[in-house]
């Protein structure tokens, strides 16, 4: 199996606190991970580092085997990762059609842009909104838009920062039906601290600790790892 | 040596100058995120409230260094209370409407009292140091800055008003859970910075003479002064005053005054390449 | 109607109003008012150039000036040494170019905000004005053209024919010169924001992350459309030297200010905005200069005021919302 993303010994320090220190993971293609932790225990800022929005303080980046470190956001973009922020980032001012339209320009004509603008509008079901003002859509529907924006160019590999976030339970449960749904053709990281929505879509999970990887295994060992659930707990590791 | 020692303090004085020029914007925007453009208008009207009282027989001191910020304060509050307040989180709105205000200061001043410049000499006379000259208000310009600094410095740290305000910039949200309103702490410190820049105002004309436009010759180099000194609104006024002033002087005795001024505003362009933030964007950050 | 049908239509329409401004505006106006009328719209094509980089690159440059005066300053340098505009003129459009793409690499590569972007501008143009300010003599002569210091440069001369040095424009011809390059900077912004580039730079403008996380290099689309408009305003300043003649005016604190007007009472996001700006601030300007009973940076001052109070998205935005409202349509 072949290997799309890896890191080797990823650090990321600011002043005096090392947020990431020295992780080394890899991911492969059409894999399902979970990059789990308590808050605070590295987890986004090692997602920021994987997207090129902070450059680590040492350690490297590797693309199917190839250097990346320290390159630009854009540019690990369009090695072929698909980038979904916390917090939804989008365009407000513009509608659905057209953000995702301009996701897919860079990679096809106008005309075929606007065909798999629609189809990948209509997969998450907010077709009928393509014409609206993002700026007027509801919290959950712009996640969609988001997420219509990161996979219509149709990624190796999608990124999601707590996909989550600000989701009622219902509307967890369905997102958690999409990322299995969007795994049959895309490897996902997903980077999480809902322990519920984990067990419901996990096969393989990383546990983060104060910017360490604390255990790395399947989704049933992890869980039933009591250190594990001292780190959930608040406990000090031993 | 006593050449060196002019220069020395020649260069201090334009620290000094820097430092009250800057001051009262540097409040303003330090605290409110506001970028008063009318903050060169409110030097001139201090230093027309200095000038015209002086003229009406007012003892000198009391025109230089007290009137100055009264008037120009309550000119703050009304402005606050008229056109800030309406805009704030705007800050290009309310550039724009400072700006207006601007223009409208500098008119409304030219129709009173004419276009021509009036002054009052600089007291307290000359000094030698071996064949130079040095003006004594020069020297009391930089303890003047110096107290002003400290004075500054001290309401921020050391009464309940200034701990207000250093929450507020903080954190305006925290401070009016806490049952302040954010707005009293607004008004007060756009009055204060106003004051200051009236001060200001003051403490240059003897220098600088009084015209309608004097406020132009000024605005300019104090927004630079402040953005670059970046977050810290004392410190960073200080250090970029210290920065920017020592630049200008150097290269004023090298070239001229106008090579001066190009290579004051090109080091500022530099340092903000290298600290995009400002200079306690990245340095001294926990300072005031 | 399409978004491509829409586009054409506006250009359209810009072609045809310059076409009525270029054939009768030179029979009705006398000479003066002519060449005032050509300021005017050179200065619009200055407000054209903030109004396409801020309104849609979402870049706050308080320094348009510098490109401005450093095309009108080229440009007269240049045609005093050559003796024929016709070179002076590609190098007045490239040399502002230049100094945008050089800033702009500055301030984009080196991914400073907004408001520091605003100082650095603003600095550059004060830069020039205090450097244009201070060559008065001899040893500031290039070449055959003294730069002039405080005074500027009265024997800018007026374009010629290309490459026929002594058919130079009259007023008249100047006037339709600039009517035209009004209408090409209009029709080719236009174009600009239609083509992916332009997408994509409206796009950084919404939001600068997420157009990086699809892949656009955001450094990259700003320097150039930063270019872009530095060459246009350094167009804005030939015309300018046209019909007036260079000094460091130019680059003044003043003029700087006054794009910035122009294009916030116009309307941001918009380009006719910005040109309407424009002429009503001119308008209202020489107006208040001929009141004898007050000053007219009081005038302007207040009305600026108002402005900002009653109208805070600009004339343009604002009639356009008040107009759709009237018709029943909503605010779409």
């Amino acid at each position: 199996m072949t290997t799309l993303l890896s890191t080797e010994g990823l650090t990321m320090r600011f002043g005096g606190v090392t947020a990431v220190d020295g992780v080394t993971l890899s991911i492969d293609a059409g894999e399902l991970r979970c990059l789990i932790g308590p808050n605070g225990a590295g987890k986004s800022t090692f997602f920021k580092c994987l997207t090129g929005q902070y450059k680590p303080s040492a350690g490297r980046i590797f693309w199917r085997g190839q250097d990346v470190t320290g390159r630009d956001s854009f540019a690990l973009a369009r090695l072929g990762i698909g980038i979904k922020t916390q917090v939804p980032s989008l365009f407000d001012g513009l509608t659905p059609m057209e953000s995702v339209g301009l996701a897919l320009r860079r990679l096809h004509g106008e005309a075929e842009s606007r065909r798999r603008a629609r189809r990948a509008l209509d997969r998450l079901g907010i077709g009928a909104l393509g014409e609206r003002r993002i700026g007027l859509l509801a919290h959950g529907q712009r996640q969609l838009v988001e997420l219509a924006m990161v996979v219509a160019p149709e990624p190796d590999l999608i990124i999601l920062d707590e996909p989550t976030a600000g989701m009622s339970a219902e509307e967890t449960n369905r997102a958690a039906d999409l990322i299995r749904e969007l795994n049959r053709e895309h490897a996902i990281v997903v980077v999480e601290h809902d322990m519920h929505f984990i067990r419901a879509i996990a096969r393989k999970v990383t546990v983060f600790h104060q910017g360490k990887v604390l255990m790395e295994d399947a989704a049933g060992r992890v869980f039933a790892d009591p250190r594990v659930r001292d780190v959930y707990l608040g406990k000090a590791v031993a | 040596m006593d050449y060196a020692a002019v220069v020395a303090l020649q260069i201090l004085s334009g620290v000094a100058t820097l430092v009250i020029v800057s001051l009262g914007l540097a409040v303003v925007f330090g605290m409110m995120r506001v970028i008063n453009l009318a903050h060169g208008e409110f030097l001139m009207l201090g230093g027309y409230t200095a000038v015209l009282a002086y003229g009406r027989g007012v003892n000198l001191w009391i025109a230089l260094l007290i009137l100055p910020p009264i008037v120009v304060g309550l000119v703050g509050i009304v402005v606050e209370r008229l056109l800030i307040r309406r805009l704030y989180g705007r800050m290009i709105d309310t550039m724009l409407a400072t700006w207006g205000l601007s223009l409208a200061l500098i008119g409304g001043v030219t129709m009173l009292f004419g276009n021509s410049v009036t002054g009052v000499s600089a007291p307290l006379g000359n000094f030698s140091v071996g064949q130079f000259h040095v003006s004594v208000y020069d020297i009391f310009l930089m303890f003047a800055a110096m107290a002003l600094s400290m004075a500054v410095w001290a309401v921020l740290k050391f009464t309940p008003a200034g701990l207000l305000a250093r929450g507020t910039m903080q954190n305006a949200e925290m401070a009016s859970a806490l049952g302040v309103a954010p707005d009293r702490v607004y008004a007060v410190t756009f009055a204060a910075g106003a004051a200051l820049s009236g001060l200001a105002g003051g403490l240059i004309a003897p220098l600088s003479g009084v015209v309608p436009t004097m406020g132009t010759a000024f605005i300019a180099k104090a927004f630079i002064t402040v953005i670059t000194g970046g977050a810290a609104m004392l410190t960073g006024t200080l250090t970029a005053s210290g920065l920017l002033g020592s630049v200008s002087t150097i290269f004023t005795f090298l070239t001229t005054p106008v090579f001066g001024e190009v290579a004051l505003l090109i080091v500022a362009i530099v340092l903000l390449r290298l600290l995009p933030r400002g200079i306690t964007g990245r340095f001294l950050r926990r300072s005031l | 109607m399409t978004p491509g049908a829409r586009t054409g239509l506006e250009i359209g329409g810009a072609i045809i109003v310059a076409a009525v401004a270029a054939v009768y505006l030179p029979q009705l106006l006398e000479l003066f008012a002519l060449i005032n009328a050509t300021v005017w719209v050179s200065m619009a094509v200055l407000a054209l150039s903030l109004g396409l980089v801020w309104g849609f690159g979402g870049i706050l440059c308080f320094g348009q000036t510098a490109f401005f005066g450093l095309g009108g300053y080229t440009y007269a340098v240049a045609s005093i040494n050559f003796g024929d505009t016709t070179w002076a003129v590609p190098l007045a459009l490239l040399l502002p170019t230049l100094l945008a793409a050089a800033l702009g690499y500055l301030m984009f590569y080196g991914r400073i905000s907004d408001v520091y972007m605003g100082v650095i501008t603003l600095t550059t143009t004060l830069i020039l004005f205090k450097f244009a300010n201070s060559t008065a003599g001899d040893q500031w002569n290039i070449g055959e053209a003294p730069l002039g210091g405080f005074n500027g440069i009265p024997s800018t001369p007026p374009l010629n024919f290309p490459f026929a040095p002594d058919q130079q424009m009259v007023p008249e011809q100047i006037f339709v010169v600039a009517v035209i390059c009004l209408a090409a900077c209009y029709a080719i912004a236009k174009m600009v924001l239609r083509t992916r580039f332009g997408r994509v730079c409206v796009a950084i403008k919404e939001n600068e992350l997420r157009a990086e996380l699809l892949g656009y290099d955001v450094r990259l689309h700003k320097l150039a459309l930063f270019a872009l408009s530095g060459l246009m305003a350094g167009l804005a300043g030939i015309l300018f030297a046209n019909c007036v003649f260079v000094s460091p005016t130019m680059f003044s604190l003043s003029y700087a200010g006054q794009v910035i007007i122009w294009v916030l009472v116009g309307g941001i996001g918009t380009l006719v905005g910005p040109v309407i700006g424009c002429v009503l601030v001119q308008w209202l300007t020489t107006y208040a200069g001929t009141l004898s009973w007050i000053d007219p940076n009081l005038l302007l001052g207040v009305v600026f005021m108002a402005a900002v109070l009653l109208v805070p998205k600009g004339l343009l935005p604002t009639a356009s919302g008040l107009l759709a409202k009237l018709t029943g349509r909503g605010a779409a």
